[in-house]
């Protein structure tokens, strides 16, 4: 039986945090956006070898402009996150500094990856200059639409969490 | 060549294209006469053209008469209750019927069981509670039909919302996720009234009741069906407690009765947590 984990993922309004989850966990994207509420829970196993599995207990948490308004009973006992921001609208990113910081504040020690999302909609070279315009690093950039990068995402904080 | 003949020349060369022209719409006048007159031809014409506009007349009929259709029912129905009744009832006294028969057959069923079962330890103690007590044997027999039971055990890890281990008489839909959705309603509920040390304790779901205890790091969801009542609730909580001291407190929470207990070097695997859940609660009545 493979150990459970508590995953969160978080990020501003319409970023994609819940069709990212959905292409993880179904592999399917729908166009049709429907804004979440609270929380929704998922689960998947992610497969690290063919001897090691964990299971991800995936909490899909509602987006907010304001980070630090994000529940703090929400995130106890969380084992690894994700933050996603959407690279077609710089005002999910432009404070990503400030964002994390708040992050780390409520849950330290705890891994957090940051993810570009929406990459589908840029041209990767132009979206590159940006980030590095506006000083961000980010961990994986993908497209929930398109499966992109999504799954390597996931498995890099499996093996994180996994050490 | 005299004069009318010089003229019929002269007509033949000046209007020989309108001839042609005219020869052609009567020929075309023939052809559409022709299949006026022959309805396989008219219709192989006409019909396409009648289906395209029937398909889009029912597809618009949402937009077009939905609204109208919509608001003259509402009307139609505010104005006339007793129809409306009159009109559904005979369907829905129907399955109404139906349902309070198959509830009553199934209820009759469980009272035969009971009975055949009447010299039974169970059955006859009923008996002496029955005559002693001042209380029918009926009664008795229809308290314990709905008495309440305990479907499904959950022990979950109290922040992360981890299932530690579950105990269930039939599976369910992933308890995984029932754990997360717990444990992100039970946090919800307890931030939204900011009070400390304060837990949710019970939430009730149709036919069934979720009874919730805390502990110090984890916390222990029994879903129970059946007339959950303070006597059943007292019983629970007894099951819980003893649950708690006999194996949660020195496993999982590592609190400890007496300090010569020693701390066990193996972890607590979610095998030995359910066979402890099976144990204490598989075939306790509540």
């Amino acid at each position: 039986m493979s150990k459970s984990k508590k995953i969160v993922v978080l990020g501003h309004f319409g970023v994609g945090k819940t069709s990212l989850i959905r292409r993880f966990v179904s592999n399917s994207f729908s166009d049709k956006y429907l804004v979440s509420i609270g929380v929704h829970i998922t689960k998947k196993v992610v497969e690290i070898s063919p001897t090691e599995s964990l299971s991800f207990v995936i909490w899909d948490l509602e987006g907010t402009d304001e980070i630090d308004t994000i529940r703090d009973a929400y995130l106890l006992g969380t084992h690894g996150a994700l933050f996603v921001f959407d690279v077609s609208r710089p005002s999910t990113f432009q404070n990503l500094k400030e964002d994390l910081k708040i992050v780390t504040a409520k849950m330290p020690k705890v891994p957090v990856l940051i993810i570009g999302n929406k990459i589908d909609l840029v041209v990767e070279k132009e979206l590159k200059e940006l980030l590095k315009e506006h000083n961000i690093d980010y961990n994986f950039l993908t497209s929930a639409k398109t499966g992109s990068t999504v799954d390597t995402a996931f498995l890099e904080l499996a093996k994180e969490l996994n050490v | 060549m005299n004069q009318p003949d010089k003229l019929e020349i002269l007509k033949d060369i000046l209007f020989t294209d309108d001839r042609a022209y005219a020869e052609k719409i009567a020929k075309r006048i023939e052809i559409l006469e022709q299949n006026i007159e022959d309805s396989e031809r008219l219709s192989a014409q006409v019909n396409p053209i009648v289906n395209k506009e029937l398909k889009e007349f029912v597809e618009n009929i949402p937009h077009t008469l939905g609204p109208t259709i919509t608001e003259t029912l509402k009307e139609e129905i505010k104005n006339h209750k007793d129809e409306v009744v009159d009109a559904l009832y005979p369907v829905l006294g129907k399955m109404i019927k139906k349902y309070v028969a198959q509830e009553m057959k199934m209820l009759s069923e469980s009272i035969n069981n009971q009975l055949s079962k009447r010299f039974s330890a169970k059955g006859m103690s009923r008996r002496f509670r029955s005559w002693f007590g001042n209380v029918s044997e009926e009664e008795l027999l229809l308290s314990e039909i709905s008495s309440a039971k305990i479907e499904q055990v959950l022990l979950i890890e109290k922040d992360s919302g981890i299932l530690k281990g579950s105990f269930s008489k039939r599976k369910t839909i992933d308890e995984d996720m029932i754990s997360g959705m717990l444990t992100a309603i039970k946090s919800f509920v307890e931030d939204a009234f900011n009070q400390k040390n304060q837990n949710l304790e019970l939430i009730e779901y149709e036919l069934y009741q979720i009874h919730l205890q805390s502990f110090v790091t984890h916390y222990i969801a029994v879903v129970i069906s059946g007339n959950y009542d303070l006597k059943s609730k007292n019983k629970v909580q007894d099951i819980i407690f003893n649950f708690y001291n006999s194996f949660m407190a020195m496993n999982l929470d590592l609190v400890f009765a007496s300090s010569s207990i020693e701390i066990s070097a193996e972890p607590v695997t979610r095998k030995k947590i359910e066979k402890e859940l099976s144990k204490s609660f598989g075939n306790e009545q509540i």
